[in-house]
């Protein structure tokens, strides 16, 4: 703890050190960490040598810049990495839905990514840090068309990946990946680490109609087994210790029963980190008022399965001929996932953000059918 | 280009190799530097070396199949006990000089996974470098050598590379009452027929018995996931397996439980443990076993996971009075029927199986393919079978009388005592109290005088009421089981099994246990693995209550034999005084005056 409070002192040099890099204020505001863990490291060398700890940080800070491009020994590497992975715990746990994923952390501020999934169909997502802290995380938001979410926790002190120090990756590169696949590491135990090389970086969606994925974009394939339960959100990280990636969901080509090893690169995250930050996919519609006469889920000519969870997701059950909603071409079975952009992750939210929308005002909603993501313009 | 600036910053062997590959890379690569190709010579040496000792373990007709590792020069073998249990007692050993041996099986641990096998035919056979898999840390290189798929078809192991995953892991059970605990996971590629077989670090020291997987969905397959139980854990029951037992894992003799503020604390405790009497309590801290610390319940069992029973290891916990250092007997896991039942293949199922909490049940290699036991002996009976002997309890009871005359042969050149009379008299001090001891001892009676004060002993039962007053009497139990080992031997006493090699408080190195079963009362004796002498004898009365300690502190050469000078009584882990024996006298006299 003490330690913890130390990192937040040195803050201010730490952002100088990497106020260089370009990037927009949302990544800027993830990206001050510089490798914190080596601060740690050297701090806590300092506090037992009786040194000076700022003199000592300063010292280290300049080797650090000097030697940027060093190759840092492979137990060290994975060791500070393992501690910027988190072990997330959710709903799930029946017929092969695991209730268990991983997560990166990402920034100073408590920020984490990981897949989304139905792990996330909860009001808080435990997280189990790497000293085996067990806290509680809320939802920023998340972005369908990248299957990924952004968490976040109160503040506890935690380090994650630098997003301005992400790395592309080429094929051929060598990687470490990180994650709690099968749920191994419980508490204060270290995630799994696998070696593995990127095969190709490629598209999924020349695999269209072949996996069930919502996600088309491009993939890194890793020769690493990471399609295992539990492991997608997990890091994939190069030699230099870098994020270049985050591991993805298990896919499987339905025909051939392969399971597909891969990667979202790091410009698709850094995208998606960006929406979400900037307010573009989020889960309240926060700031908004209702409104004296509203939409109401009954007049859009729409049924929605039973709200008997404290989250049941906002599944059309049944579409009424010559409906609103059958004009605008909402079916039955589509699952709700954005209305205006912003996250229904519920019935009760779905309902709380038609009430701020007149009437009379046409609105977009975006719905999963199938494996397909569709976005439609729903007009009174 | 990559590989010159690695070098040039002094890296690791790891990292030359890494940086050589990604040289792979590169359209046309630059000739690799000196020490890159050196770096790579010493990884095939270190696996052509790990090659040699690395073991195929087939069934007497060449089917079925798994792996080992050879561990000592006479041919002893680690394994899997799921390998080893589908052949019955004899199987065949393939090493990689295209040459295929006899085995027999010695010790079997079915709830660690292990077993012992014991190659015949030679005295040379090679040995792999034993590493210490304390040290192994997650990011390290490692390779595991075996027979997946029963490939070795022409007995060369096949390599795989891989990284650690992950150190110091606990598996639950399951569904029988196997467990891995303080495990090594690595992503190098375990499959079938692996099992058994070693892993080793990148220098080619044998750092782990892989023998389980993480399995899925994608069928009995790699999926990344591999597990090696310890060298360690292996090594601490290798005595053990070589007893030609079916050996037991432990118990404290009390469960804990992890609290919210995360600490470890005693949540049940029987009365009648060894932990009781040495003070702990329900709502106890425990702060460390053995050599490490606890901070978890899966800590906990992954440090008690590695001990063989009747270990006595350290322990640190904390009550209202403070932190408080003690030792701790551990306690059989299992009832001699649970483990016989396994034995026979048919696990008890008793309790259903613990789920890791969200986690999958890892399974153990190759269970799915059962191999009816061979019935060898029906056959033809050769040399081989004569290093089998079949009794209750034991794997190979052969192996069990083989450990004990070892210990035999190596007291017997300390000075023969077996043609000396029957009684005998011992008379010395104890120093600073200026009080006289005298022990006589004879078949007929044995006496204890301590002072002025005289107690009578029969000699060869009734002694338990002693034992559970702490009588000073103690002293002369211990005496007179040395005397009996050394003048008729331990298997004219009672019944005398050789246990293995346990700790002793006091002792830096492991000593070697045998435990007689005299008439209504158990001993323990631990001899030195060098010299073969005594080092402590226990005399236990029941599991309620603390043993007889006598440890034999000081031993000098007397008319050519061994003959103990200083020796010390405890009871739990109090002395009660330290005898200077001046003399041992031997006489033909049978009846003392006063009798």
């Amino acid at each position: 703890m003490q330690i913890l409070q130390r990192d937040d002192q040195i803050k201010p040099k730490s952002s100088l050190a990497a106020g260089e890099a370009s990037a927009e204020p949302t990544l800027r505001q993830l990206g001050r960490s510089l490798a914190l863990p080596f601060f740690k490291r050297s701090l806590v060398c300092a506090f037992m040598a009786g040194f000076s700890w700022v003199s000592s940080a300063q010292t280290f800070a300049t080797e650090l810049e000097r030697d940027a491009n060093v190759v840092i020994n492979n137990e060290t590497l994975i060791a500070t990495s393992q501690e910027k992975v988190v072990k997330l715990y959710g709903a799930g746990g029946a017929r092969g839905l695991e209730s268990y994923q991983s997560g990166i952390i990402v920034g100073n501020s408590g920020h984490i990514l990981t897949s989304w999934s139905t792990v996330l169909d909860v009001a808080k997502v435990r997280v189990v840090t790497f000293d085996g802290r067990r806290l509680d995380a809320t939802m920023v938001g998340m972005d369908p068309q990248n299957e990924l979410a952004l968490l976040k926790l109160d503040d506890a002190g935690l380090v994650g990946f630098d997003l301005t120090k992400a790395a592309q990756a080429s094929t051929g590169q060598r990687v470490f990946a990180i994650s709690n696949l099968f749920g191994i590491a419980t508490g204060n135990e270290s995630c799994s680490a696998q070696k593995g090389v990127i095969m190709a970086s490629t598209p999924l969606t020349t695999r269209r109609g072949k996996t069930k994925s919502l996600y088309q974009g491009r993939v890194y394939v890793l020769d690493a087994m990471t399609n295992n339960p539990g492991a997608s959100g997990g890091a994939l990280i190069d030699l230099q210790g870098r994020l270049v990636g985050i591991l993805g969901k298990e896919i499987r080509d339905e025909q051939a029963g392969i399971w597909l090893n891969y990667a979202l690169p790091m410009d698709v995250v850094k995208s998606t980190v960006d929406r979400i930050l900037s307010g573009n996919t989020s889960v309240q519609a926060s700031g908004l008022k209702s409104v004296a006469q509203p939409h109401r889920i009954d007049d859009l000519g729409i049924t929605l399965i039973p709200d008997v969870l404290s989250k049941t997701p906002p599944f059309i059950d049944q579409v009424r001929e010559g409906s609103i909603a059958q004009r605008s071409g909402m079916q039955t079975n589509d699952l709700i996932l954005l209305l205006n952009d912003q996250r229904a992750d519920s019935r009760k939210s779905l309902e709380k953000m038609l009430a701020t929308i007149n009437r009379a005002d046409s609105f977009y909603v975006l719905v999963q059918r199938g494996q397909e993501l569709i976005r439609i313009h729903v007009r009174p | 280009m990559l590989s010159m600036l690695v070098f040039g910053n002094g890296k690791t062997l790891e990292q030359v190799c890494l940086a050589q590959d990604e040289n792979a890379n590169v359209a046309i690569a630059p000739k690799p530097s000196e020490e890159v190709l050196a770096a790579q010579q010493q990884r095939i040496e270190a696996m052509q070396r790990a090659s040699r000792s690395t073991v195929a373990v087939y069934g007497t007709d060449g089917q079925g199949g798994g792996s080992g590792v050879c561990i000592s020069s006479d041919g002893y073998v680690l394994t899997n006990f799921h390998v080893s249990s589908p052949f019955g007692h004899r199987m065949r050993c393939g090493l990689n000089d295209g040459k295929m041996y006899d085995a027999v099986v010695a010790g079997s641990d079915p709830t660690g996974d292990l077993a012992v096998l014991k190659m015949v035919g030679r005295t040379d056979f090679p040995v792999a470098a034993i590493g210490d898999s304390d040290k192994v840390r997650i990011g390290q290189w490692c390779f595991a050598a075996g027979n997946p798929f029963v490939l070795a078809t022409n007995l060369q192991p096949t390599i795989t590379y891989g990284l650690i995953s992950g150190v110091r892991r606990y598996q639950y059970p399951s569904g029988t009452i196997l467990e891995y605990s303080d495990c090594i996971q690595t992503d190098a590629a375990i499959n079938p027929g692996n099992s058994g077989g070693p892993l080793f670090n990148i220098r080619g020291e044998l750092i782990g018995i892989n023998g389980r997987c993480s399995f899925e969905k994608r069928g009995r397959v790699n999926v990344g996931v591999g597990y090696a139980i310890s060298i360690k854990q292996a090594m601490n029951f290798f005595w053990q397996l070589r007893s030609g037992r079916v050996v037991d894992h432990a118990t404290l003799g009390f469960t804990v439980a992890t609290e919210n503020s995360g600490k470890v604390v005693v949540s049940n405790i029987l009365e009648s443990s060894d932990a009781y009497r040495r003070g702990i309590r329900y709502g106890d801290e425990i702060l460390r076993l053995g050599d490490r610390d606890v901070a978890t319940t899966n800590q906990l069992k992954n440090i008690l996971g590695i001990f063989p029973d009747q270990w006595r290891i350290p322990i640190r916990y904390r009550n209202a009075d403070g932190v408080m250092e003690t030792y701790v007997r551990l306690q059989n896991l299992h009832l001699a029927s649970e483990l016989e039942e396994i034995i026979k293949g048919e696990s008890p199922q008793k309790q259903p199986p613990r789920k890791p909490p969200g986690g999958k049940d890892p399974i153990p290699l190759d269970k799915e393919k059962p191999e009816a036991p061979k019935q060898v002996n029906s056959a033809k009976k050769d040399a081989v079978d004569d290093l089998f002997v079949e009794r209750r309890g034991f794997s190979n009871f052969y192996f069990n009388r083989l450990e004990l005359d070892r210990i035999l042969g190596l007291q017997a050149a300390q000075g023969s005592w077996t043609s000396s009379s029957e009684s005998w008299k011992v008379t010395g001090e104890i120093p600073g109290e200026n009080l006289s001891v005298e022990m006589l001892m004879s078949d007929s009676n044995c006496t204890f005088r301590l002072g002025d004060k005289t107690e009578s002993l029969h000699p060869f039962q009734g002694w338990p009421k002693w034992i559970k007053q702490r009588s000073s009497i103690g002293a002369l139990m211990g005496m007179r089981i040395w005397q009996q080992w050394n003048r008729i031997g331990p298997r004219l006493m009672g019944e005398a099994i050789y246990l293995g090699r346990n700790p002793v408080v006091g002792h830096n190195t492991l000593l070697d246990v045998t435990r007689i079963t005299v008439s209504d009362f158990d001993v323990l004796v631990y001899t030195d693995t060098d010299t073969g002498l005594i080092e402590v004898i226990e005399v236990f009365s029941d599991k309620q209550t603390d043993p007889v300690e006598l440890f034999f502190e000081k031993y000098e050469t007397v008319d050519g034999r061994a003959s103990p000078k200083r020796i010390r009584l405890a009871y739990g882990l109090e002395t009660q005084f330290v005898i200077v024996i001046n003399q041992l006298q031997k006489s033909e006299v049978t009846a003392w005056p006063g009798l």
